[in-house]
């Protein structure tokens, strides 16, 4: 028999509490805190290395048999092709400055999600081969060798960072655990070890273009079905051009805006402000993705399907590339399109904008412009004819979204569109936003429901920052500019703010856009009743 | 003294000390980052755990307090510890971990026949609170529930909205795919 426990007992009962020193303090593969993993069959169509059946709760990973070797050799060969991460490895001082800085570390505080011991994981495996001391001291310098136990880590933390690089804005060395992540997870790819969320897209984008690999006539009237919304909105049918050659311009956004609510919303603001300006556009069926799916995988994943978008071009004889909101499908233009499949094919030149003339001479190597910067750019030349007042009861806040924040510098532009289209505009505290914001806490293909439950600790901070200014200023939504956000935000407002609606930046300029040729506006683009609409003048 | 001018010196010292207790619940390594950072937005755990420790001790000491308030000052904590991956104990226990502390602050005053029953008050009012957070895990829980299924059903609503498009025999307007 034994005695009841007190509950000071059963509070520190847990298993991760700190009896082991925290390199051998194991993760729990608990439901709800890892994703589920790939399927074998989509690995094999996709060449995967070593495609295996597997499951993450389950003792034996049924790695292959040369599992060690593989890791060995695919982390040498990286060394040897990354400069960065061979310097990463070796500078960081562990002065801590990174490690209150990520999300998941506030939200879960687990210590192996601090930055400098995420990527202490890896460091300490690089430390017994490639440093003097750790050869001959081992562990007391903090290295150690592969094992299974040690793969199963790395992948539960690396599939706990959104790569989203706010740790790296505070490091004094630039450090950007980020690509450390994204090193860990090409690693774990080798020995056949991924998840479902990110490999079933990555295969849709690949042989079908968006990523619920939808066919192509069936896209094409979804999008139809969204544009006979707008005219039940507006009175008017936008034009929908796809797979059309000798256009101008070749409009690619995330095909997550076609398919989810509220990204619908979004892509009919898109829809509705091209009509109004006339563009000579098309879509592309093929290259419907703009999301890289492949960035969650591995360099050659990421550079296969950003390439498909300039095939694209080529094959549609486009001379620029607009793209949508989008978070890491501007992280990979920026930092990576380039050295992936630079330079842009012949027919491709400097995007201008046909309605201003203004050059967007900083696209001058990818030609590919942000809607953002395309419908600021209107504005300041007075080229919309905007009612702001059918915004009126929404007063609004901008999430950043990293990559376009982090990896783009897009700090500006969403929000001096906010400001034309929205008469009541609040930042949420200074700390939370522009290149310091917080991560919704799903980026890097972690937008998968099975892990809700760490979703809503990660996302924490955002919501927090959220709730102060809905409980401070009435904020009742929330805007941003990435479809993963448009996902991932609604149930953080349902779980953290209640109340707040999420919405993208041109869902609220088409609410706001005055079109030429108009019915009567009675309704937003959810169809729900416009403010300011009297019941006097509806008679 | 009765209880509220007992609790009145003793307030902060309370405070203090659960918020120690609420933090050592927390590995080690992580503690520094949560007890040293003071801005609610940068550590907010650590403000969460402030806000609701000094909500709690004002309704423990019996002080006229309104429901809603006391609610509010323990409602994020208790939504972070909702999804801590903790049992549903460990995520409200911390509640309890007032006892130790009023039995070694406040009950040495109280221990005479004149003040005891009203020692025992404190108590209960801690059985009342851990009711209310207990009230609060499981709404935040059916929440997290509500969400997972809302959030399946979005990603593909105009896929469902399509598929059930072709099955109508409604006209599909410039519609040319199959099914029509
Ligand atoms: S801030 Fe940079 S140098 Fe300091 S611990 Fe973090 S990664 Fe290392
Ligand atoms: S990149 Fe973001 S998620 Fe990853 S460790 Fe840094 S702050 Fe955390």
């Amino acid at each position: 028999m034994a005695k009841l426990p007190t509950p000071q007992m059963l509070m520190a009962s847990r298993p991760d509490f700190p009896k082991a020193a925290w390199l051998d303090t194991k993760p729990l593969f608990a439901p709800g805190s890892y994703c589920y993993p790939e399927k074998k069959d989509t690995m094999e169509l996709l060449h995967m290395p070593n495609p295996h059946d597997w499951d993450p709760s389950a003792e034996d990973w049924n790695l292959p048999e040369n599992w060690e070797k593989i890791l060995c050799d695919a982390f040498e060969e990286r060394l040897e092709k990354h400069r960065s991460l061979k310097l990463f490895m070796d500078i960081c001082v562990r002065c801590g400055a990174c490690a209150d800085k990520c999300h998941f570390f506030l939200g879960t505080n687990d210590p192996k999600n601090m930055p400098v011991l995420r990527a202490e994981l890896l460091r300490s495996l690089y430390r017994r081969d490639h440093a003097m001391l750790g050869k001959i001291l081992g562990r007391k310098i903090g290295a150690r060798k592969w094992d299974k136990e040690v793969v199963k880590e790395l992948f539960y933390y690396a599939y706990q960072c959104t790569e989203c690089r706010r740790c790296s804005l505070f490091c004094p060395y630039g450090i950007d655990t980020a690509e450390i992540t994204a090193i860990v997870r090409e690693l774990m790819h080798e020995v056949g070890l991924g998840i479902h969320w990110i490999m079933d897209p990555v295969k849709n984008c690949s042989f079908t273009g968006n990523h619920l690999g939808i066919q192509p006539h069936s896209f094409k009237e979804i999008v139809e079905m969204l544009a006979d919304d707008c005219e039940t909105v507006t009175g008017i049918r936008p034009k929908t051009p796809f797979n059309e050659k000798g256009h101008e311009i070749l409009f690619i956004t995330p095909s997550g805006d076609v398919f989810a609510d509220p990204g619908i919303y979004t892509f009919m603001g898109y829809l509705l402000l091209f009509h109004e300006l006339d563009l000579d556009y098309t879509f592309s069926t093929y290259a419907s993705e703009g999301g890289n799916f492949g960035s969650f995988t591995s360099f050659n994943m990421a550079k296969k399907l950003n390439a498909k978008m300039y095939a694209e071009a080529k094959r549609l004889g486009v001379k620029w590339i607009l793209g949508g909101e989008c978070g890491h499908m501007w992280r990979v233009i920026n930092q990576y399109m380039e050295t992936y499949n630079g330079p842009t094919p012949d027919n491709m030149v400097v995007p201008t904008s046909p309605i201003t003339g203004t050059v967007f001479k900083h696209a001058a190597a990818t030609k590919m412009v942000h809607i953002t910067e395309f419908t600021a750019d209107l504005i300041r030349h007075g080229k919309l004819n905007l009612d702001p007042s059918r915004n009126d009861h929404i007063i609004t806040t901008f999430h950043d979204s990293c990559n376009p924040a982090r990896a783009m510098g897009l700090l500006d532009e969403p929000r001096y569109i906010l400001k034309h289209v929205c008469n009541h505009f609040v930042e949420m505290p200074e700390n939370t936003i522009r290149e310091q914001t917080f991560c919704c806490g799903a980026g890097s293909g972690l937008n998968t429901e099975e892990i809700m439950e760490l979703r809503m600790r990660s996302g924490m901070p955002r919501g927090n920052a959220l709730r102060y200014v809905q409980q401070k200023f009435g904020v009742n939504h929330m805007a941003c500019v990435c479809a993963i956000d448009r996902a991932t935000l609604p149930p953080l407002a349902d779980y953290w703010a209640p109340g707040v609606n999420v919405s993208g930046v041109h869902e609220l300029v088409a609410n706001a856009l005055v079109m030429k040729g108009e019915g009567k506006r009675t309704m937003d683009l959810r169809q729900e009743d416009l403010p300011n609409v009297d019941a006097e003048e509806d008679q | 003294m009765n209880t509220q001018q007992i609790f009145r010196d003793k307030t902060d010292k309370i405070v203090k000390l659960w918020v120690e207790a609420v933090i050592n619940c927390y590995p080690d390594r992580s503690r520094p980052a949560l007890s040293s950072n003071m801005d609610p937005f940068t550590n907010p755990v650590g403000g969460m755990i402030r806000e609701a420790a000094q909500g709690l001790v004002l309704a423990i000491s019996g002080a006229d307090i309104q429901i809603e308030q006391i609610k509010k000052s323990i409602e994020r904590l208790i939504k972070i510890r909702a999804v801590q991956a903790l049992s549903p104990g460990e995520a409200i226990g911390i509640i309890y971990l007032f006892k130790p502390i009023l039995r070694a602050e406040i009950l040495p005053q109280m221990n005479k026949p004149s003040s005891f029953s009203e020692y025992l008050d404190i108590e209960s009012r801690l059985d009342t609170l851990a009711m209310m957070a207990f009230d609060l895990y499981v709404r935040d829980r059916e929440v997290l529930a509500d969400i997972r299924i809302k959030e399946i059903r979005n990603q593909y609503a105009e896929l469902k909205r399509w598929a059930q498009n072709l099955n109508s025999n409604a006209p599909l307007g410039t519609f040319t795919g199959c099914g029509n």
